[in-house]
Formats: structure tokens, sequence, C-alpha cells
């Protein structure tokens, strides 16, 4: 196999991880939250979300019908030879993994204003979802790491990207990003939950934050302003599905970039669904390469 | 969690009888429309111009779900083109409006004027994959996964979110 032929595998096998895999740690939370609930009816959703995640890991079905928009993290170590090819195999092996697993076929087809208004028709190919712009970032080593995150349409409808007024106190600017999320939980439908939150300079920053610590949230591994977001969003007493109950997020995802001198940070909070984050992650060392 | 039996169609009174917090398994052929079709039917109620689909919304189930090969899931109900629905299409005979999310307190107060309710289920794709028995297209064909579908389903699981005026929503 080809170093080319190799990335177009890897990045085929992350996009059906992503899209038909509970990690560990996102069963654990489950677990957490199963115990904890207390109302009935919100149990049971919650129960039905790990019955459906252990069939999708064993039929390779999908976790949601929303397969959603792939988005791709490229983390090239410093010592890797890269190809300019390199982001030609990324797509094509994301187009190969919408097709064999296979993801909604939910690309509109046609000019800008057929787009905009859904006037030009759907694309019967599932691969015509394709990503927007990959992320590339630098970082020590030998290995190319791929990231496949699937963003659902749900969270997209009350994610927002505005401006915080810190006054001197990060606590501030955490509880603004919670607020958002509290406002998100009880029209999202999709919870338990998980708010996404990334802090920057420009919107583009927390945006590409808020992605990051999709990439790298833990559920298992919550500091404490990520608990304090969870408890505030907890304490809607939402629950599972809108049922009402103790438990409408399992955590929260956050990450603080870069600031400017200024009297504003910029922050995204995405509150993610019952299934986020969708992620899947392929590593190729230096040799698969063929260095 | 005990769960009642439901077929479709479903009779007007079973529907007025069903309440907030009801759990129920769903038998039969149901609609699965969004976004795109919704409206659709809506002006095609207004206008009279339903001709054969009349007989298929009389004590039917909509759910808000698109149906493609990667199967079926609820979608936000709350969506201005779902929830604008949801009262005029429950005056054409729909009784249950499946789909997730808080729905509002006017959409409430109409889907009890008319006897029918809102229910959620989760978003488990996989889960129902099993559940669905055989499904074709009804109409609009060039709306692609947004079609209207008449899927039928043994055993999709739901709980009633808003009925008799009440809401889980608060």
């Amino acid at each position: 196999m080809t170093p080319y032929d190799k990335i177009v595998s890897a990045a085929k096998e992350a996009l059906i991880t992503a899209a038909t895999t509970f990690r560990e740690d996102q069963y654990r939370a489950y677990e957490r939250a199963v115990e904890r609930e207390t109302n009935e009816p919100s149990r049971w959703a919650t129960q039905a979300m790990i019955e459906n995640a252990h069939i999708a890991a064993a039929k390779k079905y999908p976790l949601c019908d929303d397969t959603g928009i792939p988005h791709v993290i490229l983390e090239v170590g410093t010592e890797v030879q890269l190809h300019g090819n390199l982001i030609a195999a990324v797509l094509e092996g994301v187009a190969a993994g919408q097709r064999v697993l296979p993801t909604r076929p939910m690309g509109l087809k046609g000019s800008d204003e057929e787009r905009l208004s859904q006037r030009g028709g759907l694309s019967d190919d599932p691969a015509a979802v394709v990503p927007p712009a990959i992320m590339v970032r630098s970082v020590p080593g030998h290995e190319l790491r791929i990231t496949m995150l699937l963003l659902g349409g749900g969270p997209e409808i009350r994610s927002q990207t505005y401006r915080v007024f810190h006054e001197r106190s990060a606590e501030n600017v955490i509880r603004e990003a919670g607020r958002w999320a509290v406002e998100a939980a009880a029209r999202l439908g999709c919870t338990p939950m998980v708010p996404c939150i990334g802090i920057g300079r420009t919107h583009y920053e927390a945006t590409t934050l808020m992605l990051q610590a999709m990439q790298e949230g833990d559920f298992d591994h919550q500091n404490d302003w990520e608990v304090m977001v969870a408890d505030m969003v907890n304490s809607t007493g939402t629950g599972s599905l809108g049922l009402r109950g103790s438990v409408t997020a399992l955590g929260s995802f956050i990450k603080v970039g870069p600031q400017r001198a200024s009297g504003v940070r910029i922050a995204c909070m995405r509150p993610g669904c019952a299934i986020d984050p969708r992620r899947g992650t392929a590593v190729l060392s230096g040799a698969e390469l063929g260095e | 969690m005990e769960r009642m039996r439901i077929e479709t169609p479903i009779p007007a009174d079973m529907a007025s009888s069903l309440r907030v917090g009801q759990a129920f398994e769903i038998y039969g052929k149901i609609l699965c429309g969004r976004d795109a079709v919704l409206p659709r039917l809506v002006k095609m109620v207004s206008e009279d111009t339903l001709g054969d689909l009349a007989a298929h919304l009389e004590g039917s189930v909509i759910f808000h779900t698109a149906v493609s090969p990667a199967g079926i899931g609820p979608t936000s109900s709350n969506k201005v083109e779902i929830e604008g629905s949801i009262v005029p299409l429950s005056t054409a005979g729909v009784r249950v409006h499946l789909g997730k999310g808080a729905i509002g307190a006017d959409t409430v107060s109409g889907l009890s004027a008319n006897g029918s309710v809102f229910a959620v289920t989760p978003p488990a794709t996989a889960l129902f994959m099993d559940k669905i028995v055989s499904q074709r297209v009804l109409a609009f064909p060039e709306e692609g996964m947004e079609a209207l579908f008449e899927v039928e389903v043994a055993g999709l699981p739901a709980i009633v979110a808003a009925a008799q005026g009440e809401s889980i929503f608060g």
C-alpha cells in the first residue's frame, strides 16, 4: 500500500469510527448518568442511548441518522515529510468512508441561490457532503494524526459565537458561555448534552478552539470550569430528551487559547448533543508515510 | 417502564386519552417528513388539494425525520417549518407528531384543541434499524431524503411530551 493509500484508508476509518463508536469515557459518563438519574422516563431515554451505541458499534450502523458534516483536523509532526497530495488523500478517505457507512445523502446541488433555498435538489451521493476547510496544526514528532469530527444539525441551530466582557474575571467569561448552554438545553431535544466551548481573540479562533475542545475533551477528566458549566446546565432539570431529570449534561469541554490585550473575549459555544463528540482519530507513523 | 402498544391508524378516542409521560410503542405504517415537505402538506390542507394523501393523514403518526440509508431519527421539531405544521396537520387528522425538543405554548394548546399529541423519541438510529419493516416514498420524491415517506415500524418507542394542554417542557 502506498503512503497515499494509507492516508486514504486512515481517514476513512477515522470517519467510520466517529460515526459508529462511543469512546470508553463516553460509556462511563452515560453509566454515571443512569446511576444519578432519578426520573424514570429520563433514565429510560439515557439507557436507550447506551443500547444504541452498543448496536452501532457491533453492526457498524450510524449512531444517529444525521451523520453530520465531517470536520477534519490534521496534526502534522514536525519530522513528518509532507507530500502535496496529503489533503487530496484525506478528502478521498472522507468520501470513501461516507459511501461505505453509508452517511446521509444531504449534499445540496445547484447555484448559490438554489443551495440557499434548497430548490436545486439533493445529490444521491453521500460523499457530496464535503468537509469545510481542513484545520492543520503542527505538533512535535514523527506522526500524522487525522481526527474526524462529525457535526450534526441540532447543535448548530443553537450554537453561538459572540463577545464577552471579562471585567478582569475568567469566571465571568466561562459563566456567560455557560448561560448560553443553559438557554440551549431545553430546545436542543437531544439531551444529555455536552457544551463545547472555545475562547479566543477572533470568531475564527474561538470556533477552532471549540473544535479542539471537541477533539480533546474527556468525560473522565473534567476541570473546575467544565464541572461548573455542566452543573449550570444540570440545574435546569431538563433531563434526557427534555423529559425532566437530574442529568441534562454529561460534562462540558472547554479550550482556552491566546487572548488579546482588551476587555473583550470571543467565546464559541456549541451545545453538543447526546452522541457528541462524534470523533475518530487515526495515527500514521513516519515509517508508514514512507520516510 | 411499561409501554402502551399503539397501532396505526390511531382511533381518535385513543389519541385523546393519552397523557403527558405516557410511554408507548408504535406498530404499523407511519409517515416520515420534515422541513421540506411538511409545509407543502400544510399548503395542500389549506387549499383542500390533499387528494389521496388525506386518507394517509387520518389517524396517522408523523415522525419528524429524514429517511435515508443512514436510517431514521428525530430532528428538531421546534424548527419553524416543522413546528408550524403541527397544528394545521392535526386538523387534517394527524394524531401523533413525533420528534424532539421543546415546542411552544400555542402549539401545545393547538394540539389539545384537535385531540392530538406531541411525543419524543431518542436519537437512537442504530436501535431503530431493526424496528423498520418496510419503507417507500409516498410523495415529493424530488426532495430526496426529505421526501414524504411511509415507513412500517414494529415497536418504535416514544413518550408523550405534550397532550391535553399540558407539556413536559413547562
